[in-house]
């Protein structure tokens, strides 16, 4: 037994060598959490209004097709939503900004990120979305102009302008603003991974069957190794 | 079952055209195996499992995946657009792809451990030294395997990763840049490197399945070691492979499945372990990743590579803390085996398994001054137990072996 526990106890110290070098991981500016439920379709659906208003002026999600706004049922949009919100588009094509990749270059300096994986392929996933959407703030240094400047963007200067106008915006609309970054971070946690939660609800089932199978097998190995003496 | 399966006439058909019978009760039915073998013998099976499954997803994978760095709309490439095709719009392409990301962690995690045990009961020496041999040329065809495998995506960290790595040849000298270039196909990462990796990708797992045959022989040629260390010879320490640990390996397989169930399910990436943060951003030549770090189960050598100031002596003893393992069995001399019966040895070797996981720690992070001398105390650590080993014998007062068990 004694032998087990050494085993036991070297495990423990590799796995908790993990996890807190997991925790370190997070690192930079303070990150707010962000209050999401991507199973939450009214949620999800104001999040796509804002995305659709706001971030598509400049920004695209080019793996997420109108057709998907229709079949992924956490969305679950009508056909006549659709075809409002394409227009000319085909129901195939990705939701594509109006603005060019050269003419966002020539206005704002760089190129937008498509944001189809922004929440996978940030550190901080949504709540780093949430916070840089209400992130902006004046510089403390007074270098970076107005809207320029982000709490949470590494080295502060942003290309993209305050897109939901958080900047000086009146105490009384601080509720809606933080509700539109929310629904939004939502709506980009969705798109990253649209399977999530069915890969979710089927693991529940398979996880439950892999532990009942470990438990038949087990009192299985304990019945047929029972005639071996130690 | 296996018992009536043989009595059958078509069994007998086969048997008399392969010899099906013999192999069957030597390999398996009859094949002795010492009984009080523990749990840390589960995870030669488990990684057979994971090189299995390996192949299987990797080969539905393949099916949807397209190996061109070729530029698409919105800065991505037609690589990176298949693999999130697969993820998105394939039937269960997404549950094929965990598990392949998933497995590729797993199957490290469970040859790491399988090794730590063989090295802690002492299973690679006498007359098990070509077995431990073949094991850790199956290592580094894995290591070489998981390293093509992660430019496939064509994210940042592939990207930038296979850069770092490819870069490191260039520090051989004289062949050094005719080396790096031969691999990456030019002169920077691009769409030669993604073809001739994807290449390699699918090639080294089929050497994989040949290595592990000869390892699984020259294991039934020397058969199993155990706790105790020693050799045995009556016939009732042993108990035959099946049904004994043909349902031990079964209830291990059933007990790891649900983890790797778990993780595939509901925490896929990890926390940025198992696929990095930044892999999910399509590759950039003009943007370096702040912090370019290969995934965990590289990190250990990793660390060993950046302690040295100068690249070349980097390369070297990140090398050679490969190949140092090929001749672990000639270094240590002692004629006891188990960790159990040496303690110096047991503490000497616990101390460089939490070494090993330290220098893993550091690979993984960011550099920073502290790190960088806790990695370099690792690395020296991780060498001079090797050079201590053939010194061991002279002092160590091992305790008194069983003569059975």
């Amino acid at each position: 037994m004694n032998k087990t526990n050494t085993w036991m106890a070297m495990i423990a110290v590799a796995v908790m060598g993990f996890s807190t070098s997991a925790m370190a991981n997070s690192g930079g500016a303070h990150l707010e959490k962000a209050q999401i439920d991507v199973t939450s379709q009214e949620q999800l659906r104001r999040g796509l209004t804002v995305f659709t208003d706001v971030c598509m002026g400049c920004h695209s999600a080019k793996y997420i097709t109108y057709s998907g706004l229709m079949l992924y049922p956490e969305l679950g949009l009508s056909r006549e939503a659709v075809d409002e919100l394409r227009g000319e588009k085909s129901l195939m094509s990705g939701m594509i900004s109006d603005l060019t990749p050269a003419d966002a270059i020539e206005s704002y300096g760089k190129a937008p990120p498509d944001l189809s994986l922004i929440v996978p392929g940030r550190r901080g996933g949504a709540d780093y979305v949430y916070s840089l959407l209400t992130g902006f703030e004046h510089d403390p240094h007074n270098k970076i102009p107005d809207g320029n400047y982000n709490r949470v963007y590494p080295g502060h200067r942003i290309a993209m302008p305050d897109p939901l106008s958080w900047l000086d915006h009146d105490p009384s609309e601080t509720e809606e603003l933080e509700q539109q970054a929310n629904d939004v971070a939502a709506f980009l946690a969705f798109i990253g991974d649209p399977h999530q939660n069915e890969r979710r609800a089927i693991g529940c089932w398979v996880v439950a069957f892999l532990i009942l199978l470990t438990l038949v097998l087990w009192r299985l190995k304990v019945e047929v190794w029972k005639d071996v003496k130690h | 079952m296996i018992e009536q399966m043989m009595k059958t006439k078509l069994f007998a058909w086969i048997d008399r055209r392969t010899g099906a019978e013999a192999i069957i009760k030597s390999q398996l039915t009859e094949y002795p195996a010492p009984k009080n073998l523990n749990y840390m013998w589960n995870f030669g099976s488990l990684a057979l499992l994971m090189l299995v499954l390996q192949i299987v997803t990797g080969i539905f994978l393949v099916m949807y995946y397209k190996p061109s760095a070729e530029a698409t709309f919105g800065g991505f490439t037609v690589a990176f657009d298949s693999v999130e095709r697969i993820m998105r719009d394939i039937n269960f392409g997404w549950l094929i792809r965990y598990m392949h990301a998933v497995g590729a962690s797993m199957f490290f995690f469970v040859v790491y451990l399988h090794m730590g045990r063989g090295m802690y009961y002492g299973s690679f020496k006498e007359p098990r030294e070509l077995l431990w041999i073949i094991g850790v040329v199956i290592l580094l065809i894995m290591q070489g395997a998981a390293f093509f495998g992660y430019l496939l995506p064509w994210g940042q960290m592939s990207f930038w990763g296979a850069t770092v790595i490819t870069n490191l040849f260039g520090a051989i000298p004289v062949l050094g840049d005719f080396i790096t270039q031969l691999l990456v196909g030019g002169f920077a990462i691009g769409d030669p490197t993604l073809n001739r990796f994807f290449s390699l990708h699918y090639l080294f797992p089929l050497l994989l399945v040949a290595i592990v045959g000869g390892h699984v022989h020259a294991l039934h040629v020397v058969h199993s070691n155990n706790p105790e260390g020693i050799d045995l010879h009556k016939p009732e320490e042993m108990i035959p492979f099946h049904p004994y640990y043909t349902i031990k390996d079964a209830f291990g397989v059933a007990f790891f499945l649900t983890i790797y169930a778990y993780i595939v399910f509901f925490n896929p990436q990890f926390a940025g372990y198992f696929i990095e943060v930044d892999n999910y951003v399509p590759a950039n030549n003009l943007s370096t990743p702040a912090h370019i770090a290969p995934v965990w189960y590289l990190t250990p050598w990793y660390t060993i590579l950046r302690s040295f100031e100068s690249k070349l002596i980097g390369v070297l003893a990140m090398g050679g803390s490969l190949a140092i393992l090929f001749v672990l069995p000639f270094l240590c001399k002692s004629a006891v085996r188990s960790a159990r019966f040496r303690p110096v040895y047991k503490i000497m070797v616990i101390m460089f398994f939490v070494d090993v996981i330290i220098l893993g720690y550091c690979g993984h992070s960011a550099p920073t001054p502290v790190l960088k001398i806790v990695g370099q105390i690792s690395t020296a650590y991780y060498f001079l137990f090797f050079v201590a080993l053939p010194f061991l014998p002279k002092f160590e007062k091992t305790k008194p072996v069983p003569e059975g068990i």
